[in-house]
C-alpha cells in the first residue's frame, strides 16, 4: 500500500478512516479468494461438506460489501476527498462491488458439488479443473496488484482474461459434444455449464478490478478500450 | 414514478459531456486577463515569480493555495490594489483586452470601475441601502433619478438581494445581515457594469447558508461578467469556478480546468495540497 501514502494527511482521523476501510478490502479480498478456492475443491473431491460451507459462509462476504459501502459514504460525506483520495474510495467502492458477485460465482460452483454425478459423468467435472485454476489464478494476481496498487502488474494481469475467454469457449464446445453423444447427460453437463459461465465470468470481474487499478493510479478510464489504447496511457 | 424519455432509446445517443477550454490554446477573444510574466516584489522580498496565464472571459477562475501562496497579491495586481503599498514593485504585464494596465498612461480609477473588487468582510459605506448600490455611479456623474433607480434595481436583482430589501431601501445598509452586506457590496461593485469581477474571499466571514447564496449568485455573474475569485475554501473553489490556479510560494504550480484539477491533478504538489497531505 506504499503506492497509497495514506498515512501523510494532516487529519491522523482521515489516515485511519482509510486505513481502516482499505483493511476491510484485503479482508474481504481474502475471503472471497477463499470462496472460490473452497468451491472448486469442493467440486473437485464432492466434498458436501465443504460445498455447504462455501454456501453459509457468503454471508460475509455480503456483510463486508455493505459495510465498506457505509465507511465510503460516510468517508465522502465527512472528508470530501479529492484527486488521489477520492479515486482511491471510488475504486474501492467498485471493487466491493464486483468482489461481492465473485463471491456470489463461488455459491453457484459450490452448489454443483451438492449435484450427484454418475461416475462416468465425473469426468466431465475433470474439465472445470483447467478453467478453475486459472481463474483462481487471477483472482489472486488482481487481489495482490491491488493491495500493492501496482499499474505495471495490473496491465500485464488484464490480459489474462482472453486466455480464460478462450479456455471457456473450447470447454463449451466440448460439452456440446457430450450433450449430442449422450441426450441423457444434458442436466449434469448443463450444470457443468452454467459453473464454467460462472468461472468465466470471475475472470471477466478480475478484469475490471485491474481496470479500478489503472483508474486510480494513472487516473484514466480504461472501460471499454483496447489493448493497444491502454498500453498507450 | 420514474418514466424515461424516448430519446435515451434513439440508437447512436450519447451521453452529454460539460465542454471545457481548452487553456493553453485560447482565441484573442475567449482570453479577458492575460497576465505575462509577472513578478512582484514587497521591497526585497519576491512575492510572485514568473507568472504567466490566461483567464477566459465569461467564466469563474478560483486561486487556490496556502496562506502567503501569494494569490491574494495576484489578485489585487489585476485592479492594482498593490499601487497602494510602499516598497512594491513589478514587472512584466497584465493584459485587459490586449491592453496592459501597467502602462503609464493607464488612469487607475478607470481601470478599477472596469475590474471591480469585492472583500473578505463586507464594508458597506454608513448610507442607505439604495445610495450604497448607486454610489460608484453617482461619483461618475449620473444624478438621473431614473436612471439611478433602474441601475440600483438592476444590480440588486444581480445580487439576489432585490426580493429581500425592496421595501426597505432607505433603511442604513448597516441594519442588513452579514451575508445581505456581501450581497449589496456585490450589488455596488456591479451597478458600474465592470468587465472583470474580483473576489478576495468572499464568504470566508460568512454562515453556510449564505454561503451558498454568494455561490449560486457567483454562477449567475459570470454570465455577464468574468469572474475571478481567491478562496482558501478548496471545495468552494470546486463548486464555484470553472478554472482552478493552484500556487505555491509566488509560483504558479497548476493551472487548468476545475473537474481535471481536483480529480487528476499533474502536479504532486497539487494533489499534497487539495488533499490534505504534508507537503
Amino acid at each position: 500500500m506504499d503506492n497509497l501514502q495514506v498515512g501523510r494527511h494532516i487529519s491522523g482521523q482521515f489516515n485511519e478512516d482509510l486505513e481502516r476501510v482499505i483493511n476491510n478490502v484485503m479482508q474481504m479480498g481474502g475471503l472471497v479468494e477463499k470462496q472460490v478456492a473452497d468451491a472448486l475443491v469442493a467440486v473437485e473431491q464432492s466434498d458436501v461438506a465443504l460445498a455447504k460451507k462455501v454456501l453459509s459462509n457468503d454471508y460475509q462476504v455480503n456483510a463486508y460489501e455493505v459495510t465498506i459501502d457505509d465507511e465510503c459514504t460516510r468517508i465522502i460525506a465527512k472528508r470530501q476527498p479529492a484527486a488521489g483520495d477520492l479515486r482511491l474510495i471510488m475504486a474501492i467502492v467498485k471493487t466491493i462491488a464486483d468482489l461481492e458477485r465473485i463471491g456470489d460465482e463461488a455459491e453457484k460452483i459450490a452448489k454443483v458439488a451438492l449435484e450427484s454425478f454418475s461416475s462416468s459423468q465425473q469426468d466431465l467435472l475433470i474439465n472445470l479443473d483447467n478453467l478453475g485454476r486459472r481463474v483462481l489464478e487471477f483472482l489472486q494476481a488482481s487481489l495482490d496488484a491491488f493491495t500493492r496498487m501496482d499499474y505495471e502488474a495490473a496491465v500485464k494481469i488484464h490480459q489474462m482474461d482472453d486466455k480464460i475467454n478462450r479456455e471457456y469457449e473450447a470447454l463449451m464446445r466440448q460439452l456440446m459434444t457430450y450433450m449430442m453423444e449422450d441426450p441423457r447427460s444434458i442436466p449434469q453437463v448443463m450444470t457443468v455449464i452454467w459453473s464454467a459461465r460462472a468461472l468465466e465470468r470471475i475472470g471477466d470481474r478480475c478484469q475490471n478490478i485491474c481496470e479500478y487499478i489503472i483508474y486510480f493510479v494513472k487516473g484514466k478510464v480504461v472501460r471499454h478500450t483496447t489493448a493497444e489504447n491502454m498500453k498507450n496511457l | 414514478m420514474i418514466s424515461i424519455s424516448p430519446k435515451v432509446l434513439v440508437p447512436g445517443a450519447e451521453p452529454t459531456i460539460e465542454k471545457k477550454l481548452d487553456l493553453t490554446n485560447l482565441t484573442p477573444e475567449q482570453i479577458a486577463l492575460d497576465i505575462n510574466q509577472l513578478n512582484l516584489f514587497y521591497g526585497k522580498k519576491q512575492a510572485l515569480n514568473n507568472i504567466s496565464m490566461s483567464i477566459p472571459k465569461g467564466q469563474v477562475t478560483a486561486f487556490i493555495g496556502p496562506s502567503g501562496c501569494g494569490k491574494s497579491t495576484l489578485l489585487r495586481s489585476i485592479n492594482r490594489m498593490n499601487d497602494l503599498v510602499d516598497d512594491c514593485h513589478i514587472t512584466g504585464e497584465i493584459n485587459l483586452h490586449g491592453h496592459n494596465i501597467y502602462d503609464k498612461h493607464v488612469d487607475v480609477a478607470d481601470l478599477r470601475r472596469k475590474v471591480g473588487m469585492v472583500f473578505q468582510r463586507p464594508n458597506p459605506f454608513p448610507k442607505t441601502i439604495y445610495e450604497n448600490v448607486v454610489y460608484g455611479l453617482r461619483i461618475m456623474g449620473e444624478n438621473n433619478r431614473r436612471n439611478l433607480d433602474e441601475a440600483a434595481e438592476q444590480s440588486l436583482r444581480s445580487a439576489a438581494l432585490w426580493n429581500e430589501v425592496k421595501d426597505r431601501l432607505h433603511e442604513s445598509a448597516l441594519g442588513l445581515s452579514g451575508g445581505q452586506q456581501q450581497r449589496l457590496v456585490i450589488a455596488r461593485a456591479i451597478a458600474i457594469q465592470p468587465e472583470v469581477l474580483l473576489l478576495d474571499e468572499p464568504t470566508s466571514a460568512l454562515d453556510p447558508i449564505s454561503t451558498l447564496t454568494i455561490e449560486e449568485l457567483i454562477n449567475d455573474l459570470k454570465k455577464q461578467f468574468t469572474v475571478v475569485i481567491v478562496t482558501h475554501n478548496m471545495q468552494q473553489a470546486a463548486r464555484v469556478s470553472d478554472q482552478t490556479a493552484f500556487m505555491y510560494m509566488g509560483d504558479l504550480i497548476e493551472y487548468s480546468d476545475t473537474n481535471t484539477l481536483f480529480t487528476t491533478p499533474l502536479k504532486k504538489k497539487t494533489e499534497d495540497y487539495i488533499t490534505g497531505r504534508y507537503g
